[in-house]
């Protein structure tokens, strides 16, 4: 049976930022990463959260870099759902 | 509290900075001034571009009590850094500084300084450019307007050039 650290460093740390994580209500958490399941990517993960909009409209980074909606995710990896930018 | 070091040194006349609390950006530049000097690092032809809060809401205008910048510790600045290395690459700029605000920022308040060093005054004016404008696009902030009404709005998007 597999230890707590080792469940943990299989999950995907979710991280959601400004009005996404106010919509969903929750900034991080971790999701799951069963490999018995089949390969996990951002638009797997975005359908499953059920959150409102389109991931059209939502970028997608995987440990802190830009990625594609369809990138296989590994366990252990940050997955961040981001908003539309305006900084500057 | 600064939430950045004062330099990245992985190049070697790129500073970036973050701050969470008011910053003067014209003490700023001379800060970097210095560094510079220091370093002997030519400034013959230099460009900047500051941004600060507008005293009014984006879409219908009513008064801003507050700009609130959120952004994504650590991604952040590693796309601030991308992002400047890549553009002084290519237009031959030997030097850049990039500050910018996080947190609760007032009107009129500083939320950006680029600057950028140069030979000459096309690539300082077109890296400070095109570096503003792909900071404004790529690096993970986001802007939320405070207004005086106690309402507040996410922002979708940049002004227009």
């Amino acid at each position: 049976m597999a230890d707590r650290s080792s469940l943990a460093s299989a999950a995907i740390r979710l991280r959601l930022f400004a009005a996404l994580r106010e919509q969903a209500g929750w900034a991080e958490r971790d999701w799951p990463g069963d490999p018995a399941a089949g390969p996990l990517t951002p638009r797997t993960i975005w359908m499953a959260l059920g959150l409102e909009g389109s991931l059209d409209s939502v970028r997608v980074a995987i440990n802190q870099q830009f990625a594609s909606a369809d990138t296989p995710l590994q366990p252990g990896d940050e997955l961040a759902f981001l908003p539309p930018i305006s900084g500057g | 509290m600064e939430t950045t070091p004062e330099l990245n040194l992985a190049m070697p006349n790129l500073a970036i900075r973050l701050h969470s609390e008011r910053f003067d950006p014209i003490e700023r530049l001379g800060v970097w001034h210095a560094l510079l000097e220091q370093r002997a690092i030519s400034t013959a032809a230099e460009s900047l571009f500051i941004g600060r809060v507008r005293p009014s809401a984006s879409d219908d205008g009513i008064a801003l009590e507050a700009l609130e910048l959120e952004h994504y510790p650590g991604m952040t600045e590693r796309q601030l850094e991308a992002l400047a290395r890549d553009c002084c690459q290519r237009h031959g700029v030997s030097s850049c500084l990039i500050e910018h605000r996080i947190g609760r920022v007032l009107p009129n308040e500083a939320i950006v300084l680029v600057a950028t060093c140069a030979d000459r005054r096309g690539p300082a004016q077109r890296c400070c450019q095109e570096l503003l404008e792909a900071l404004k696009h790529e690096a993970p902030f986001w802007k939320r307007e405070w207004r005086a009404d106690g309402s507040s709005r996410w922002l979708s998007g940049n002004t227009p050039l």
